[in-house]
């Protein structure tokens, strides 16, 4: 389903970020992304990057899906220093607030504001202790987002895969081993592309009849994790 | 309180944010419970009433000076309870932001905001586990953060306080995976209480605090001692010995769907 919107992407340049990217940018959408490399935490730079990057276009939609892959590193919290910690769990919270802030300004009314998570927090997995504290407040930080731009007609909302997904078109992703996330068996429904589920997410979020979604969780992972 | 009578007798539990509030209410329900209760707040003269209380409900109060955004302080005050005590059965990480009633405008607030918030309640989170790790694994105890209905629901208020107090959400589920082939169970509690800031509110706008009594099915907002400290003795108590990676939600039915 082609769309004349406008979209911005924040994400890293692999993973299911990029390749949602890409898909929107190979079906006709105006794409404007933002690679996590960038210092996201810096209010000022992120948001001369985003005029920029808009052309003075309005921003319809913004998916944000830049969860650092370091952040995947299985590890102890006991083990790990404050620096580690800091980038593993704070960095990411602070980019999450720092990004939605400047968002603010550009996103039209009406707009669409999709963050794209790893489902870990549903089941929380041992070692990735920083990662599921971010994934969380993150989640949270939308909700309260999305209680304050209902004004505007602005949705936000939370879509989750499986922790694999970002991993994706990374043939060596920094030597990163995806830690098991607790699950019962395998998923519900046959086999398919994440990227593909959460597109259909995104399209039908987009459309006007989800206008009255917002603040909500989307879990996307085939029936792996079902929420009670 | 005679529910917790005995049901930690001998432990020594670790407070922090104790002076008052939640805090305060803990801690006292702790010496209800019969434990050893290190107070750590940032100015012992402040947790003398505290102290007080512990006493007279049949506990043993340790002051402790501990802000904990400062690892040095929180390193010392543990050391201190295991130099005195040579036990550390359970640690309650309440402490949160001075700034944590105020409104945070959210599309043009700075890092600085941020960081008082996330200091307090998402890095000390992980330093005083860290710190607490060796006495707990040989206790086989509990670590209890003092989390929050907004950190479920979102507050539109409070974007930042909602935000780190999900992250404990996460850090608990997270965390009971990691610990628990060490036997230490990690949990929290999200109260609707009466807090300093609450008290605050009652003042500057009572009928938002009418209206917030309004929504509990019980009819008022919860004590610290009497309502939310009896579930936060149980979840730290050999009584909750199966029960890990939990938020318990003690609202008097405020929130029902979280």
């Amino acid at each position: 389903m082609a769309t004349s919107s406008t979209t911005l992407v924040i994400a890293s340049s692999s993973g299911i970020g990029s390749s949602i990217a890409q898909r929107l940018r190979d079906r006709g959408d105006h794409i404007v992304q933002i690679d996590p490399a960038f210092d996201l935490t810096n209010a000022e730079s992120v948001g001369q990057e985003l005029r920029s990057l808009s052309e003075g276009r309005v921003i319809d939609r913004v998916v944000f899906a830049a969860i650092d892959p370091s952040a995947f590193r299985a590890a102890p919290i006991t083990s790990l220093d404050e620096s580690e910690w800091d980038q593993a769990a704070e960095y990411p919270m602070r980019a999450a607030f720092i990004v939605l802030q400047q968002i603010h300004s550009v996103i039209a009314d009406g707009g669409r504001v999709i963050l794209v998570l790893p489902t870990v927090v549903a089941t929380g997995v041992s070692g990735l202790v920083p990662l599921c504290s971010a994934v969380e407040a993150i989640r949270v930080m939308a909700k309260a987002v999305a209680r304050r731009w209902g004004v505007r007609s602005i949705t936000v909302n939370t879509i989750e895969v499986e922790l694999s997904a970002f991993m994706l078109g990374d043939d060596d992703p920094n030597g990163v081993e995806i830690p098991a996330v607790p699950v019962l068996g395998q998923p519900s429904l046959p086999a398919g592309s994440a990227v593909d589920d959460v597109l259909g997410l995104i399209d039908m979020l987009a459309t006007p009849a989800a206008g009255a979604i917002t603040g909500a969780l989307l879990v996307a992972d085939r029936g792996t994790v079902m929420q009670p | 309180m005679s529910g917790l009578s005995g049901l930690m007798e001998g432990r020594v539990v670790f407070v922090t944010g104790a002076a008052a509030g939640v805090g305060r209410g803990v801690a006292t329900a702790f010496g209800s419970a019969g434990a050893i209760v290190g107070l750590g707040v940032r100015r012992p003269e402040a947790a003398e009433e505290t102290a007080a209380e512990v006493t007279a409900a049949g506990g043993i109060p340790v002051i402790l000076r501990c802000d904990v955004t400062d690892a040095a302080q929180s390193a010392a005050a543990i050391e201190q309870l295991i130099r005195d005590f040579r036990r550390l059965d359970a640690v309650v990480h309440n402490a949160v932001s001075g700034r944590s009633s105020e409104a945070t405008d959210f599309e043009n607030t700075t890092l600085d905001e941020w960081e008082d918030h996330a200091a307090v309640t998402v890095r000390a989170t992980w330093r005083l586990a860290v710190q607490s790790y060796p006495h707990l694994q040989k206790s086989k105890g509990a670590y209890l953060l003092m989390s929050s209905p907004a950190g479920i629901e979102g507050s539109e208020r409070a974007p930042f306080y909602s935000a780190v107090k999900a992250a404990q959400r996460g850090f608990v589920r997270a965390l009971a995976r990691e610990w628990g082939p060490d036997h230490i169970r990690v949990n929290s509690v999200a109260p609707l209480a009466i807090s300093p800031a609450l008290e605050n509110m009652k003042i500057l706008e009572p009928e938002r605090v009418k209206r917030i009594e309004g929504l509990v099915p019980l009819g008022r907002l919860g004590d610290p001692e009497t309502d939310i400290g009896p579930p936060s003795v149980f979840l730290c108590s050999d009584e909750a010995r199966y029960v890990t990676g939990q938020t318990l939600v003690v609202s008097g039915g405020r929130f029902t769907s979280l």
